[in-house]
């Protein structure tokens, strides 16, 4: 069964992966790091992720519509993507089945990158994370 | 007209931040038992940390809930389940462990669950104490997952998420004292975990009860506290000077009490 650094070693082959961290979105805590990171520092970096994870999981014009019974889903939001000139950064949020606030941030190279791709397969990284 | 011009003031001295050096600032005892590499379990005032050859594996807080809550309250286990497998292997540890390898939780998940709860337990055990730590030698239970966290990291992290409650909101009296309800009005935009805390409040519960009650860690619950009484929405409730429970008032205003502290801690840096 896949721990923490087999996911994020999973994520890594993805291709044009230059850099992966788990990190909690409440306090910017990163989990575990793998390959690079923007800036070289991969707790800077986790702490700033986290602080735009949170901002889309806690604002309401991020969720997705009503309408579920059992009270809003956790947590609201699926992915953030973020893309520059030469990277993209993907965020994916771990289901949550007990109190845990944590997404997966794969950073990828713009030129071998595939963002479609990267974003099924981060899903199902982050489901077996937690799921088994 | 002559004009005289003053020298422009000189500089106030800067202390440097904790951040720059933050090795030792926590607990100087703690920084030696990592440098020797010590095994063993350091009980201090608000928790204890467990070391294995200078790395801590494992942190216990009574301010923190501890694995078996946290994976009971959130719906990932059931509590007949924990307290089946707890019953089987005598010990919190144990009992994670016979649950992944029975397949009823993933061994990501109880990874997750592990470091999370290590790291808020620690904030509170590394938390400003009035007496000193004691550190008793010894091998201690295997904990849930063997991966330790290196001494700096954690301290680092410590210092790190307290001057991100200070940014939040710079007054530490709502995070013990019992909190209520301002009766300002709350937004619609509260996000839904901050209602689920603000909904709680009701003028006995401290923060960590509530971070209990909800099967949330306590960290989370402290920033969502302060942000809470940021917003305007919460306060500590007012000490009633006649109640014979409350505590006594903190002694650190007695300049012997402070005197004595200061010697506690130049002897235990040394």
């Amino acid at each position: 069964m896949p721990g923490i650094d087999e996911c994020l070693l999973d994520a890594m082959r993805l291709p044009g992966a230059l850099g992966a961290a788990l990190v909690d979105w409440t306090s910017g805590l990163a989990l575990g790091t793998v390959g690079e990171a923007p800036g070289g520092d991969h707790e800077t970096t986790a702490a700033e992720a986290a602080e735009l994870a949170r901002l889309a999981a806690e604002h309401r014009a991020f969720a997705a519509g009503d309408g579920e019974a059992g009270g809003p889903p956790d947590p609201p939001v699926e992915d953030v993507i973020v893309s520059n000139r030469d990277s993209y950064h993907l965020l994916r949020f771990v289901p949550a089945s007990f109190d845990h606030t944590v997404f997966l941030h794969l950073w990828l190279a713009r030129t071998d990158g595939n963002l479609a791709l990267a974003r099924i397969r981060l899903g199902e990284m982050a489901a077996r994370l937690v799921l088994g | 007209m002559t004009v005289v011009t003053t020298p422009p003031p000189p500089r106030l001295p800067v202390r440097r931040k904790a951040r720059q050096d933050a090795r030792g600032a926590l607990s100087p005892m703690l920084t030696r038992l990592a440098d020797e590499g010590a095994t063993g379990v350091l009980v201090r005032e608000r928790g204890t940390l467990h070391l294995v050859e200078g790395r801590v594996v494992d942190a216990e807080s009574p301010y923190a809930p501890g694995i078996d809550v946290l994976l009971t309250a959130g719906g990932a286990l059931n509590a007949a389940a924990w307290q089946e497998a707890y019953a089987a292997t005598g010990g919190p540890a144990g009992a994670a462990r016979r649950l992944v390898d029975s397949g009823r939780l993933s061994a990501g998940a109880l990874e997750l669950c592990h470091l999370g709860a290590l790291f808020d337990a620690a904030y509170f055990a590394l938390a400003p104490s009035s007496t000193p730590g004691r550190f008793r030698y010894g091998t201690t239970a295997p904990p849930a997952v063997p991966r330790g966290m290196p001494v700096a990291v954690v301290e680092r992290e410590t210092l790190r998420r307290r001057a991100l409650l200070h940014g939040v909101w710079p007054h530490a009296a709502v995070d013990d004292a019992p909190l209520v309800r301002t009766g300002a009005p709350a937004g619609p935009a509260l996000p839904p975990r901050r209602r689920a805390v603000l909904d709680r409040v009701d003028g006995s519960r401290t923060a960590p009860a509530i971070a209990r009650e909800l099967g949330r860690r306590a960290f989370a619950t402290l920033l969502d506290v302060r942000r809470l009484a940021a917003a305007g929405l919460v306060a500590p409730a007012p000490a009633d000077p006649a109640d014979p429970k409350a505590p006594p008032r903190s002694g650190a205003t007695d300049p012997y009490v402070a005197l004595l502290k200061r010697v506690r801690d130049a002897l235990e840096a040394l």
